[in-house]
């Protein structure tokens, strides 16, 4: 069995795009090691890097491909072979180009001369450098970079290749540069050159060069490294998955520091020192075991060690640097109350037509009011909620660090003495920013963050932003979201109001309104297909058909409903009921049944059966029995195959017909106040007993 | 190592760029706010022709000044300014030894090139590259061009920004820049701290507004005047001059968000046209600087 080893030397590649573009490349080296007959692909190849190389190996390939046989069609028989039966200068070219024989030639069944013969299997090692450089060549990094002249335009200008085929240099080109067997070290700590022969050597000399090439082994040492340092001191390394994430592709050569701020800082709110230094400088902060900050944190280092504290000097040096500016802005912040900050808001734009932060501001509060109003939520504390959510955009603390508004206003309401509700609600407004993140703690905070992103979507909407494609640069759809997560969450518990609902009280353009339920309905579907609750799309479909805007609680027991009666058994008659009566009755609206038009007695037991039922269903609806709803359908449905079979219902009589139409659509439109089941998607055959 | 100073820095990294083939050339005399404006970056790194340059630029920021109280925030910083073009493979070798010369041995610290894309919607140029942490200090910024005054750049300069008040600092372990030696016997605050304090005070307190605005329009006149004649490197000029009178109106507080947008398009038009006239003049020379024998050579 073969192995392929290949490593690209370029210059360091920003942190954040290594893994994409190893997920990447390890998918479409798989697809190769499969082309090329590798038994089992995925444990074949073995993607990573470092912070400037990127490299793999391919194990367990065939030498060559297996032998084939392959059969090629010909000229037409009768050009073959002369009135004399001896083979025609045409068949002789033939087969002369294909390299085979006159023995090669088969019977075929058709007018055209075939050859059968066996074609040799290509050498993997001709087929990697086809293959290679092509793939290599064509990563799409998300920033990339001209390099020279112009000559290609990668991630970063590529130094050196590595292409080695069972421990023998196979000759490939990435970018115009020649492949060889050599690398570098690292940087500053190992040999310019180092030759290799094979992966498992290229490996281990590296690790002799400084380098280490496995990332995982690099996030292992600085996570084993974390727990010493910080035990050192009496504590733990905060848990921070993604700064450590980003540490092991900063570095080749894995190492931590630990370094110390001066110990007054952490007076400062540690929402500041957590984001300087996480954000910032990815720095990870040591906390003693009751969860607290200390004055201490961890660095990463792409050295072994620091034997003469130059990086913890260094490290210490900027981070006090940094929290010198917070505190002073902190200082300089605290000598006014939120409340004073109004008037500067005048001063802030939010947006060309949409005037200024002051205008917002006022109109959250009115539209926070008015949700107060509409859904039985008191309204004492949102009103000084919203009156200050926007206030600390123009504190210095924001200005410098703009990721956290909302937090910093909270902590300075904090300061004031506001009530809990009141600072929580501004701290936590802007929540959630995603679909995993956490909601506004508290029904003033959910309240205030609906006011706020119903108004930007209005606003925007109105002045013909709305987000196209892929575009979408006021985060518009990131503020739909947020409003359908909150109400999907408050709705049902605290904050009774639909979307429709919420966009009237923020604007009475209709087609504003128009747009933003299209926009809205959107991400609901999108929300609900991602949901821990597994609902289908055509589930979420049926249901939304017969509504979803006014309560998305509510939305949500239908689907369940639609749910959990499509794996029944009789599913399939309710879907086809309901399908003939929809088709049936396409275009006729009325459900006015005239009792005296009624001629048939199955006709007649059905419009009884109807009364009965739709009274049911009705009166289970109103207490969100949807399950029970539809199954109270589901009854109707042997009698529905009774009356298809014996009622004609397009006779000539216009007012029978109009009336059994009539008869159907008021059963049919029962159950369309819960879902429209025709939209369910079957495979009757999951139906069969 | 004896203790460093801020003008042996200079020198050192000054001898050091000057044996690998650059021009050392003088500051701009203009009002700049950063190294990039100089006309040997901004002009030179347009069109075929090589170059290799260094040089230190004061760089002005009026709202970076703190009246001379803040120990690492500056109103003007000196920036170390080096050019390579085009850049050469091993231009990230060169950059740690120009480190090496003044000093450092590289294997006793922590030296990374972390992502930091640059990019200056006044001059219409940006490029990608590092900021290069040493201990987790940004000491440098380094870039390759992918663009400037609009126009895409081939072949591709490697440019090195180092800060030197910065360097010094953390060589010397100084925590303030004014307590950092200018030279042996003149400390940076002796030299500086009071050009900080009355440049910070004109700049936020007393310069006139008024009288900005109206030398914003003359310069930009001026500046179309001089591209309409055909001199671009007086436009040029002329263009500084007017981001330099932007940057004391932005300080003075004087230029709304949405006045904002309007002048550094202003800024940038003159910019891009001084670029393209810097080519076409250039073209119509013949390119000088390609024919054998003639522009610097870089010494690997």
């Amino acid at each position: 069995m073969s192995e392929y080893f290949f490593e690209l030397l370029t210059e360091e590649i920003p942190a954040s795009m290594h893994w994409a573009a190893v997920d990447k490349l390890r998918t479409q080296l798989e697809e190769l090691a499969h082309t090329l007959g590798a038994e089992d692909p995925a444990r074949s190849v073995d993607v990573d890097t470092t912070s400037r190389r990127i490299h793999f190996v391919m194990k367990r390939l065939p030498l060559r491909k297996p032998d084939s046989e392959q059969e090629v069609k010909g000229p037409p028989k009768k050009s073959a072979y002369g009135t004399d039966g001896a083979p025609t200068p045409a068949l002789h070219g033939f087969l002369k180009k294909q390299n085979a024989t006159i023995d090669d030639v088969i019977d075929s069944s058709d007018e055209y001369i075939r050859i059968r013969r066996m074609v040799k299997g290509r050498d993997i090692s001709e087929l990697l450098q086809e293959r290679v450089p092509a793939i290599i060549e064509g990563i799409r990094w998300p920033k990339m970079m001209r390099v020279g002249k112009g000559e290609y335009a990668y991630i970063r200008p590529v130094h050196s290749v590595i292409s080695l085929f069972d421990e023998q240099h196979l000759p490939i080109r990435i970018f115009g540069i020649d492949s060889g067997t050599a690398t570098v070290g690292h940087r500053t700590l190992g040999p310019k050159k180092v030759a290799v022969t094979s992966y498992l050597d290229y490996r281990q000399q590296l690790e002799l060069a400084h380098v280490i090439i496995e990332s995982e082994r690099r996030a292992h040492v600085m996570a084993q490294r974390a727990l010493v340092l910080s035990k050192e001191v009496g504590g733990v390394p905060t848990e921070d998955a993604s700064i450590v994430a980003q540490w092991k592709y900063l570095t080749e050569y894995p190492g931590l520091v630990r370094a110390e701020f001066r110990r007054e800082y952490l007076a400062l709110p540690e929402e500041v020192l957590v984001t300087v230094m996480r954000v910032h400088q990815k720095q990870l902060p040591i906390r003693s075991s009751d969860g607290r900050l200390t004055n201490f944190f961890l660095a990463v280092l792409d050295n072994a060690g620091d034997p003469e504290g130059h990086a913890a000097y260094g490290n210490s040096f900027v981070t006090n640097a940094r929290f010198a500016d917070a505190q002073f802005f902190y200082e300089t912040d605290r000598r006014r109350k939120l409340e004073e900050r109004l008037e500067q808001l005048s001063h802030l734009q939010f947006q060309e037509k949409l005037g200024h932060y002051l205008d917002k501001t006022q109109r959250i509060e009115r539209i926070a009011a008015e949700i107060c109003r509409a859904a039985g939520v008191d309204a004492t504390d949102v009103a000084v909620a919203a009156r200050l959510c926007k206030t600390d955009l123009v504190t210095e603390m924001v200005k410098e660090f703009t990721d956290l508004q909302g937090r910093v206003g909270g902590i300075y309401a904090r300061e004031e003495g506001l009530p809990d509700n009141v600072w929580q609600a501004v701290y936590d407004h802007y929540q959630p920013v995603s679909l995993d993140d956490a909601l506004p703690r508290n029904v003033t905070g959910a309240v205030v963050s609906l006011a706020d992103r119903i108004d930007t979507l209005t606003g925007f909407f109105a002045i013909g932003a709305k987000p196209t494609g892929s575009k979408d640069p006021f985060g518009l759809r990131r503020a739909a979201q947020g409003v359908v997560q909150i109400l999907l969450n408050r709705d049902r518990r605290e904050i009774r109001i639909g979307i429709d609902k919420l966009i009237d009280i923020a604007t009475t353009d209709a087609n504003v309104k128009a747009d933003l339920l299209a926009f809205f309905a959107e991400r609901v579907r999108t929300i609900l297909e991602a949901s821990a609750w597994q609902f289908a799309y055509d589930e979420i479909a049926a249901a939304m058909e017969a509504g979803w805007a006014s309560s998305l609680t509510d939305l949500v027991d239908r689907i369940h409903a639609v749910k959990a009666i499509r794996d029944e058994s009789n599913f399939l008659s309710v879907l086809d009921s309901a399908k003939r009566i929809a088709n049936i009755t396409a275009g006729h609206t009325s459900t006015r049944v005239d009792a005296a038009k009624l001629e048939h007695a199955t006709e007649k037991r059905l419009a009884a059966l109807t009364d009965v039922v739709t009274a049911q269903i009705d009166e289970m609806i109103s207490e969100r029995q949807y399950r029970q709803a539809l199954e109270s359908f589901a009854g109707m449905a042997p009698e529905l195959e009774t009356f298809f079979k014996d009622v004609m219902v397009m006779v000539d009589d216009e007012a029978v017909r109009t009336n059994r139409m009539s008869l159907l659509r008021r059963v049919g439109g029962a159950v369309m106040k819960i879902a429209d089941v025709t939209k369910i998607v079957v495979d009757r055959r999951d139906y069969r007993p | 190592m004896s203790r460093v100073t801020f003008q042996s820095l200079i020198l050192k990294l000054q001898n050091f760029w000057a044996e690998r083939g650059c021009v050392v050339e003088t500051p701009l005399d203009l009002e700049v706010g950063a190294g990039t404006m100089h006309p040997a970056t901004f002009l030179r790194v347009l069109g075929p022709e090589p170059w290799n340059v260094a040089y230190v630029q004061p760089s002005r920021r009026p709202a970076d000044g703190r009246y001379g109280d803040n120990p690492f925030r500056l109103g003007k910083h000196y920036q170390f300014q080096v050019i390579l073009k085009p850049s050469p493979l091993e231009v990230q070798d060169l950059y740690l030894d120009s480190l090496r010369a003044i000093g450092l041995d590289l294997s006793k610290h922590d030296i990374r090139f972390e992502e930091d894309n640059w990019e200056s919607p006044t001059l219409g140029a940006w490029g990608v590259g590092w900021q290069i942490l040493l201990d987790g200090m940004e000491i440098t910024q380094f870039t390759y061009f992918q663009q400037a005054g609009g126009i895409d750049l081939a072949p591709v300069s490697a440019e090195i920004t180092y800060g030197l008040e910065r360097l010094t600092m953390f060589l010397a372990k100084e925590s303030s820049v004014y307590d950092i030696d200018w030279t042996s016997g003149v400390g940076y605050g002796a030299a500086r701290k009071q050009d900080e304090y009355e440049f910070s005070k004109y700049y936020f307190e007393t310069a006139d507004v008024d009288l900005h605005w109206k030398l914003f329009d003359a310069y930009e006149g001026e500046a179309r005047r001089c591209l309409e004649a055909k001199l671009v490197l007086p436009a040029y000029d002329w263009t500084l001059k007017c981001s330099h009178v932007f940057n004391t109106l932005d300080a003075r507080g004087a230029v709304s968000v949405t006045e904002r947008v309007g002048v550094i398009k202003r800024v940038r038009d003159l910019a891009v046209r001084c670029a393209e006239g810097y080519l076409a003049a250039r073209e119509e020379l013949g390119f000088p600087l390609l024919q054998e024998g003639q522009g610097p050579r870089a010494e690997g």
